[in-house]
């Protein structure tokens, strides 16, 4: 009796103790007023010409932005002038258009301190204009000369060569991105997805590569926009009308892009650098949108390495033993093209081939064991709840609409997104681990000083050592 | 005060980097409350989105530590995602002794190895092993990453931190209806911090060197750099610390740095988005009301003597070569800081600036310029400019150009247009930075930590528009000098071969 006592005096101090130290309900289980919000409307036009326009009103600032997605993308280039696409995006807006020279061109955008941008990148070009709104007609008209008529004025053509140049020259320099491109390109090879600039195909590309490029894929039907700001609908559609309105509706072809073979074997590269830090970078071929599977693998990779503390990667190889910074993994959902699955992480020389070892068990434990309820309902709820800080700015919501209908999303993704997550379950993230994780053909690509490796990486197959282009 | 350009190593981020601007348009917006034990609450009201920004500023920085204690402000910004007497446990309370026990063994380790060459390589050992066994009796009590879970499940993003030179701060972005959470978490934090698994943590903070300093050729650079721009003054060593500071580093200096610092009074918390700043008030003030004041953060008294000559620092490295030249001058809301935020603008803002027309356009020497303030502002600190040259011109060549460029600001008055120039995008700047519940929380708790007024933002463009052409020139005259010059440069290693 008096122990029992004992024991009942004990866990009211250890209540009371709780009780005190907080003050408060405890954060694990709070309780909310509800959250209202739903997906903003934007308004979906089609200009006489056929370019698509997403519109977005808003007053609380007086700014007006615009994104453009262009059909077109470096998978679209010649392979002997790799490099072609990124340098027509460049020189869209440095070399100028026919009616203002590429000096008056910045000296009247900075002026009013209004943006042009331009770039094409692998499937998409993307051109963008922020201005006051009291800016607008002047912006977008330089906006719209920049898409329709640039003029590649050869001495811009040249300047962006150069520098595109001295960053080749330069590529090396980072051991991170040299390990994140030659992943890359290996995953890729025999695609134009996995196609970089050398010095040679970027010498071979002219002025005329450039204007040829532009001719073909940049027509009013072939781009689809987002703007938003402080304008009224009608006002808005008039000027887009006016800016545009000339430009003639024009047939676009794509083509043919052929889609690299997925790997049977595993593939593992060396790169030497004399580092004290090792770059590790592992992965495969991935999938694209059109996949049902989309939602469970999103989860799936929170769990494994997306979710950032709360990853299996980073529990175990950052928070637990303390091998790195950064680690994580990218289960990239291939828009037009089938993606990539990615890990990475850099540690110190001396637990490089540990940390591999950690890293592939890892991966490989997804497909092997269930993953808890804890950390299903634990990413579920992350992506779930988290889904509107994709619509904090009404640029970003007008921008991501384009973005969707650019790349052939389903009308209802947005709304049904929040759904597909829920419905997912413990067993499909078991079964999509099984299908698409691939932890017996992975590419490994490692960037250090294999003499302070704590093994030497032939302990994980046959190793082929990229030898750096020494001279450039 | 504006950062811009590729060297934006000015703090280290648990994870990453927010990048800055300025804002207006705000001085009605902002609502004030301070709180009896101290803390400034800044509010501003968005209704765009459901969301809201909540971030902590405390003025206290790398710039604070003692010279035993380098890189502590940084590492125990880490160990404040630990958690707390009540979470990240499974028991607090059977926890506790253990921490005392790796503490001590820990401490033990450090002294040992200390001894370098004369150290005993036995007890090394021994005390290494009984060190990983007493962290694995730990681990059994840790619920790890419970801090950052509850936020994440709670749809919180971007949960994150960052250790500048003059401050460090904690942010996270939630759904708006769980303000209370935060402010639960938070207070919990301020004042039940356990620093649990803090070996392993100081681990982490030595790869983060190794991948941010080390292996990076730039960052090399940057830290050679500062170290010899400064010779006494703080703001000349590294946020995250030089590796063997690191290795010395112990929970019980990083718990002696909490305390000594991180109170209300010595807080800034900035509120931005869908709130109702009433309620809000109201419930900072019950989770943050009842924890004391702590003493104030005494600003650094070392000053920076006058440099009396140009320094030049040299780093042989696996890479192209790179320029920085930097000037000393004066701290933020200074008067000439205001005509140095001119001339930033004016050399290297955008595909206009004069030297981005020289140097990149016409003459091609360079691929790449920028300039910046770094890398504080409290304190005097350096006016940067970062170059790339494109070769096959040299590092050499890039100065001289550089040099030639800065005689001539410092002899041609600006015209009234390049002025305009730059106010109308001081006025775009501010414009569009109040379009992030983030980057305004940002601003606010920065100038109010640094300036000691957020209004500083208001006032900004104001005082930039009293800068005449005759400013620029005297302020091009006493500052852009030889003696006052510090240059940084890479060179390839082969080159030296």
């Amino acid at each position: 009796m008096k122990r029992i006592f004992a024991i009942f005096l004990l866990m009211l101090v250890a209540i009371a103790g709780t009780a005190g130290a907080a003050a408060s309900p405890d954060p694990r289980s709070m309780a909310f007023p509800p959250l209202k919000f739903q997906v903003p409307e934007t308004e979906r036009i089609v200009l006489k010409n056929g370019m698509i326009v997403y519109l977005l009103e808003d007053r609380e600032l007086p700014l007006v932005s615009i994104t453009a997605y262009i059909g077109a993308g470096s998978v679209y280039e010649p392979s002997s002038k790799t490099g072609l696409a990124g340098l027509t995006g460049t020189v869209i807006r440095s070399g100028g258009t026919a009616e203002t020279s590429p000096e008056q061109l910045d000296d009247e955008l900075e002026f009013m301190a209004s943006s042009v941008e331009s770039s094409i990148g692998t499937d998409a070009g993307i051109a963008s204009m922020n201005c006051l709104k009291r800016n607008l007609d002047g912006t977008l008209r330089l906006f719209s000369q920049v898409l329709m008529h640039p003029a590649f004025r050869s001495d811009r053509v040249e300047l962006a060569r150069k520098r595109l140049l001295e960053s080749l020259r330069r590529e090396n320099d980072n051991p991170k991105e040299l390990a994140d491109r030659e992943l890359i390109k290996a995953i890729y090879r025999g695609s134009p997805l996995g196609m970089h600039p050398s010095p040679e195909s970027v010498s071979l590309i002219t002025r005329e590569d450039l204007v040829e490029f532009h001719r073909k894929f940049y027509h009013p039907g072939n781009i689809i926009m987002g703007v938003a700001g402080d304008f009224t609908r009608q006002e808005m559609v008039e000027k887009l009308n006016r800016a545009f309105g000339a430009w003639k509706k024009e047939p676009v072809s794509f083509s043919q892009v052929k889609i690299p073979e997925t790997k049977k074997k595993p593939e593992l590269y060396l790169v030497k650098k004399e580092t004290s830090q090792s770059v590790i970078r592992m992965g495969h071929l991935g999938i694209d949108k059109n996949n049902p599977d989309i939602y469970a693998l999103r989860v799936m990779n929170f769990i494994l390495g997306g979710g950032g503390f709360e990853s299996k990667l980073m529990s175990e190889i950052r928070t637990r033993q303390g091998l790195a910074y950064n680690v994580d993994s990218d289960y990239s959902i291939g828009r037009r093209f089938p993606g990539t699955f990615t890990a990475e992480t850099e540690t110190k020389a001396e637990s490089t081939a540990k940390t591999i070892g950690l890293m592939q068990s890892i991966i490989r434990g997804m497909t092997e064991r269930p993953v808890s309820e804890g950390e299903i309902t634990q990413a579920k709820e992350s992506i779930i709840n988290s889904f509107i800080f994709g619509f904090t700015s009404s640029a970003s919501v007008a921008g991501q609409k384009a973005m969707l209908e650019y790349y052939g999303y389903p009308r209802e993704y947005l709304d049904n997104f929040r759904k597909n997550i829920s419905r997912v379950t413990k067993d499909d993230v078991l079964r999509v681990a099984k299908k698409y994780l691939r932890p017996e053909a992975m590419t490994l690509v490692v960037v250090g000083d294999e003499k302070k490796f704590d093994k030497p990486l032939s302990n994980f197959g046959e190793v082929s050592e990229i030898r750096l282009n020494e001279t450039k | 005060m504006k950062i811009t350009g590729k060297l934006l190593i000015l703090s280290l981020s648990l994870l990453l980097l927010i990048p800055p601007a300025f804002g207006a348009g705000l001085e009605e917006k902002v609502k004030e409350h301070t709180l009896k034990n101290g803390m400034k609450v800044l509010m501003v009201e968005r209704h765009t989105s459901p969301t809201v920004a909540l971030w902590i500023r405390y003025k206290v920085g790398s710039v604070n530590e003692l010279s035993d204690e380098r890189g502590i402000a940084h590492l125990l910004e880490h160990m404040l995602f630990k958690g707390t007497k009540t979470i990240g446990t499974r028991n607090y309370a059977a926890e506790r002794p253990l921490l005392a026990e790796i503490e001590k063994n820990a401490s033990e380790l450090m002294a040992e190895k200390l001894k370098k060459d004369k150290a005993d390589k036995g007890k090394i050992e021994a005390l290494s092993k009984k060190l990983a066994s007493l962290e694995a009796k730990e681990d059994a009590y840790v619920l790890p990453n419970e801090f950052s879970q509850i936020y994440a499940k709670n749809g919180g993003l971007s949960l994150n931190a960052f250790t500048a030179k003059d401050t460090t701060a904690y942010m996270v972005n939630l759904p708006s209806n769980k303000i209370e959470l935060w402010a639960s978490m938070e207070s919990d934090r301020m004042k039940n911090a356990v620093l649990r698994q803090f070996y392993t943590e100081r681990n982490v903070v030595m790869e983060e060197r190794r991948r941010a300093y080390e292996t990076e050729p730039d960052g090399k650079l940057w830290e050679e750099f500062l170290a010899a721009a400064f010779v006494a003054h703080p703001y000349g060593l590294p946020i995250i610390g030089w590796m063997s500071d690191i290795e010395n580093l112990s929970r019980t200096k990083a718990e002696s740095f909490l305390r000594r610092y991180y109170a209300p009074n010595n807080a800034v918390v900035a509120i931005v988005g869908d709130i109702d700043p009433r309620k809000t008030v109201s419930l900072v003030e019950k989770y943050f009301g009842s924890i004391p004041p702590g003493r104030s953060v005494p600003p650094v008294a070392t000053v920076e003597p006058k440099q009396s000559g140009e320094r030049r620092v040299e780093v042989v490295d696996d890479a192209e070569p790179e320029l920085l030249m930097g000037f000393h001058k004066p701290a933020v809301s200074s008067p000439d800081d205001y005509v140095f935020d001119v001339i930033e603008m004016i050399l290297a803002d955008g595909r206009t600036s004069l030297l981005f027309r020289k140097l990149v356009v016409e003459t091609q020497i360079a691929a790449d310029i920028s300039a910046a303030s770094v890398p504080g502002s409290m304190y005097p600190n350096l006016f940067l400019i970062s170059a790339t040259p494109r070769s096959p011109h040299t590092v050499a060549e890039l100065e001289k150009a550089i040099n030639d460029e800065l005689e001539l600001l410092k002899n041609k008055p600006l015209s009234r247009k390049e002025l305009d120039k730059v106010l109308n995008n001081l006025e775009a700047g501010e414009i569009n930075s109040m379009g992030s519940n983030g980057g305004i929380a940002y601003r606010l708790t920065e100038y109010e930590a640094t300036v000691g007024t957020w209004r500083y933002m208001v006032e900004h463009r104001k005082k930039v528009a009293r800068v005449t052409p005759e400013d620029v020139l005297r302020v091009a005259r006493t500052y852009f000098t030889r003696e006052n010059r510090t240059v940084g440069f890479i060179t390839k290693r082969e080159a030296t071969r």
